[in-house]
């Protein structure tokens, strides 16, 4: 479970939706409606989580200051202090759908297919962001240009709008849905915010790193009041942290003049495939 | 956008979003929780977080002296 929520949560496929579905159709022994298994995925999360700190431990540091700097001045004068103001506006929408809407979303775990319907809808969404950046780069006669061109063309995540950001932020909060991929909708709403793939997987990882963390600290505590295996959640954590640094490091090469096609058209096939599976009783 | 109007304004907020963080950390509030006794430990924590959001805000919107 750790090395597959590691591997999913970044690439825009839904880890969440992959934690549901999954364990379903290959009957493992996990009980989703069990009150251990949100901070069980949060716990995995914290994972990903740390390595994504390790991976953009240099921004973290220009953020942090930049942060501080910013709010106390009331003025924002450099890239990081903006980008540290951008990344509050949009883990604002996340943190509070997050915590109003928690209680559905826990009731929405139990149903893999529930799951395995966002997960077609998510590959849609993938297609659909595609689509509208063709367009964008139709209109400004980039179309026939080399994929590294049409992608200079467009923003690095400092230059993105606040309105922009507070949007990827409401699109962060989709993801609460599992199947919904929350690096997919960000990414999305990233390059619909104008930026380029590699910025707005960046940004996407960005804004996660806060969310994850809070979610992970309000969570965890619960982890250890019952009954369960700790040792083998903390070493689910770690291996999910080791496939979240891959992941990482792979996206970011990737998305250099890679596009959110495959994973969409991905989606949709996993997605079909689990309700088919599911239907037949597999 | 600076306004001392409308940095006034995300003050109140501030001040509202921290009464909202205390009720519903000492149990008086229960709209929009999961159970209905009891602290919300994350409500209050999120409350507590948009008013220095709205504090942050306030700083940024009021008229500053050249």
């Amino acid at each position: 479970m750790g090395l597959l929520q590691g591997a999913t949560e970044l690439f825009p496929v839904s880890s969440l939706g992959h934690a549901v579905l999954l364990p379903s159709l290959l009957h493992w022994s996990f009980k989703q409606s069990d009150p251990s298994f949100l901070p069980f995925l949060v716990l995995l999360h914290l994972g990903t989580a740390g390595a994504l700190l390790i991976v953009y431990r240099n921004d973290w540091v220009d953020i942090i200051k930049g942060f501080f700097r910013a709010a106390v001045r009331g003025r924002i004068e450099t890239p990081p202090e903006r980008l540290a103001m951008l990344l509050m506006v949009g883990t604002i929408p996340a943190a509070i759908l997050g915590v109003f809407l928690e209680t559905r979303i826990k009731a929405l775990f139990a149903s893999p297919y529930v799951a395995a319907g966002f997960l077609v809808v998510n590959g849609l969404l993938m297609l659909g962001f595609e689509q509208l950046r063709r367009r964008a780069e139709r209109r400004a006669a980039l179309d026939a240009k080399p994929r590294l061109v049409q992608e200079a063309s467009f923003a690095q995540a400092e230059r993105i709008s606040f309105r922009a950001a507070a949007l990827v932020g409401a699109c962060q909060a989709l993801a609460f849905l599992p199947g919904i991929s929350r690096s997919g909708v960000t990414i999305g709403g990233g390059l619909l915010g104008g930026l380029r793939h590699q910025e707005a997987a960046r940004f996407s990882f960005l804004l996660a790193t806060p969310v994850i963390l809070a979610a992970g600290v309000l969570e965890v505590p619960q982890l250890f009041s019952g009954r369960v295996p700790v040792a083998e959640y903390i070493a689910g954590a770690l291996l999910a942290g080791v496939a979240a640094y891959a992941s990482a490091r792979f996206l970011l090469r990737y998305f250099r003049s890679g596009r959110l096609d495959p994973y969409g058209w991905y989606c949709v096939a996993a997605g079909l495939a689990g309700l088919a599976l599911l239907a037949l009783h597999v | 956008m600076k306004s001392n109007q409308l940095a006034i304004g995300f003050v109140i907020l501030a001040v509202i979003c921290i009464v909202v963080a205390a009720l519903y950390l000492f149990g008086v509030l229960q709209i929009f929780a999961s159970t209905t006794s009891g602290p919300h430990v994350k409500h209050a924590i999120l409350f507590g977080a948009l008013a220095v959001a709205s504090l942050i805000a306030a700083n940024f919107t009021r008229e500053k002296a050249v």
